[in-house]
């Protein structure tokens, strides 16, 4: 029981101060890349600071769920960060749900993300919350897909029997069906954190913009809930498609050799799929709106692809 | 033994290569942008010739290294550089317009990867106890989707460059399914198709070049005002 708590607890302070050091890392890379200097990875934490100190500006027309929405946002993405394995395949609440449960809580965040942009009825908050709607549409059937994938090779939907099974079966990151599922739900993180073919995470100045657009009316304390949530939730998605496709180092227990060597290849997976990301990012243009859901069928095909090839294959 | 000397690992990277290049055909239908395109086919072919050296190492067959290297020096390097040189010499649209909608043409092209599944399936035979038969099954599958995926490129697109483009990828169909049940055809056989599509590519260039000459577009819908 008190080992449960104990790695609950750590999981937790690894979740929330792992999550803005990520999208520092990410923003600096993308930055050199590009030739710049870039902010420093530590920026995020000194942002959070600022914001949590400041006042807030709350609009006249706002209604009880523009305060309730950063809140559920943020705690929804803190829950799901407990029910998906890190370091160790046992995570701490794998009992309270599976694949499922960490899909559609994310989901109720966003649900409630998206009212909190209609609630104030500015202009670009409806905007912002009917894009990312239209887009989470899209992405959940390719997301699901690619899951099912993953979940048919383990015989279960718990994400801590998945991981343990994708560490039994050595050779099984090669089988064509595991990197279809893999492309799909590449995409799909992309789409879902809002990074560039699909949205700009570096500017709130464009029409084209769409998280930004939800959360233009959010400042001080409010605004910093809302970015750690963002920042914790593409940290869970980038979790999901490292360990239950390459669970390399993975520990399947809890002494501390294996936590050690886990957290080593957890984190240079992390830092291996941020440069991946990255240079996505740097490599391509933003497409045009119209043009997503064409970005999106290509990973729901995938999607599908790899589902039909696990019985085929 | 090394890992590189197992045969099942052989067989692993053989399918990982495959539904690569089925995953880059289905990029080729859902991309707009036609020098992208030429670059995904340069791409294809370039696994097309990993398949190629793949199998020739794991089945000690040396005259397929002799297919897989005229497939990159003709299939990777040439034609890619020959197209693109094409497109910048006749300034046409960078974009592709499809007849079908993109997001359409996709759902179709995973359509006719299933029904390559399902023809590929009635040749199986497990029971046989041929590896051949076996090693074959997924290839197969992928070599008569690619087939499939190709003649509804060729239907969907307007402009010569492009069908010539859908024609390769065809092609490349054919060469996996030859290379993957037969470990290669004659080395007569491979020269003559790689001789043929060298001059296809040529022969349609040339004409590309003249229709865009006569019509000022290279749509080759137009081409019906022949009609006297």
């Amino acid at each position: 029981m008190t080992s449960i708590l104990l790695s609950a607890a750590l999981q937790l302070l690894f979740v929330l101060m792992l999550a803005p050091l990520v999208s520092g890392v990410i923003k600096t890379l993308k930055a050199r890349l590009q030739m710049r200097l870039g902010p420093g990875i530590f920026q995020p934490y000194r942002d959070l600071y600022k914001l949590l100190r400041k006042g807030m500006v709350i609009p006249e027309t706002a209604s009880w769920i523009f305060s309730a929405a950063p809140l559920v946002v943020f705690s929804t993405a803190t829950l799901v960060g407990l029910m998906i394995p890190m370091i160790s395949a046992e995570a701490p609440l794998s009992l309270f749900g599976g694949v499922l449960a960490v899909v559609y809580l994310l989901g109720l965040g966003r649900f409630f993300l998206a009212l909190g942009g209609l609630d104030t009825g500015s202009s670009f908050g409806g905007l912002g919350s009917s894009r990312e709607m239209t887009i989470s549409a899209l992405a959940e059937p390719a997301m699901m897909l690619a899951i099912f994938t993953v979940a048919l090779s383990a015989n279960s939907t718990n994400l801590s029997e998945v991981a343990r099974s994708a560490i039994g079966q050595s050779w099984r990151f090669l089988a064509p069906s595991q990197m279809l599922a893999f492309a799909a739900l590449f995409v799909v993180l992309i789409a879902e954190t809002g990074r560039i073919p699909v949205d700009n995470p570096a500017t709130h100045l464009e029409l084209t913009m769409i998280h930004e657009a939800m959360i233009l009316e959010y400042s001080g304390p409010y605004l910093a809930l809302i970015e750690w949530g963002a920042w914790i939730k593409q940290l869970i998605l980038m979790t999901l498609l490292i360990n239950s496709f390459y669970p390399f180092g993975l520990s399947t227990d809890l002494s501390p050799a294996g936590v050690a060597v886990g957290l080593g290849s957890y984190l240079l997976k992390l830092v291996l799929l941020s440069s991946l990301i990255v240079l996505v990012e740097t490599t391509n243009a933003k497409m045009r709106l119209f043009r997503v859901p064409e970005l999106l069928a290509v990973a729901f095909i995938l999607g599908a692809l790899a589902l039909i090839s696990t019985f085929l294959f | 033994m090394y890992f590189y000397q197992d045969p099942e690992f052989g067989e692993r990277m053989i399918t990982l290569m495959a539904a690569l290049v089925l995953v880059l055909q289905i990029a080729m239908v859902g991309q707009r942008y036609l020098v992208t395109n030429i670059r995904v086919f340069a791409a294809q072919s370039f696994l097309l010739a990993g398949i190629a050296t793949t199998i020739a190492y794991f089945n000690k067959a040396p005259h397929i290294y002799f297919a897989a290297a005229l497939t990159f020096v003709v299939k990777v390097v040439f034609l890619p550089w020959f197209m693109e040189r094409l497109v910048a010499k006749v300034e046409i649209r960078q974009e592709i317009e499809p007849l079908i909608n993109v997001p359409l043409s996709v759902l179709i092209s995973g359509c006719l990867t299933i029904v390559g599944y399902v023809v590929a399936e009635s040749f199986y035979h497990p029971e046989a106890g041929i590896t051949a038969a076996t090693l074959g099954h997924n290839t197969l599958a992928v070599a008569i989707a690619l087939f499939l995926i190709g003649f509804f490129m060729m239907i969907n697109r307007r402009k010569a460059v492009t069908q010539v483009l859908a024609l390769l990828s065809l092609e490349n169909g054919l060469f996996l399914a030859a290379i993957s049940l037969t470990y290669g055809m004659p080395l007569i056989v491979e020269l003559g198709v790689f001789f043929d599509l060298l001059v296809a590519t040529m022969v349609l260039g040339i004409l590309v070049y003249r229709i865009r000459e006569t019509f000022d577009s290279m749509d080759v819908s137009k081409l019906r005002r022949l009609r006297g």
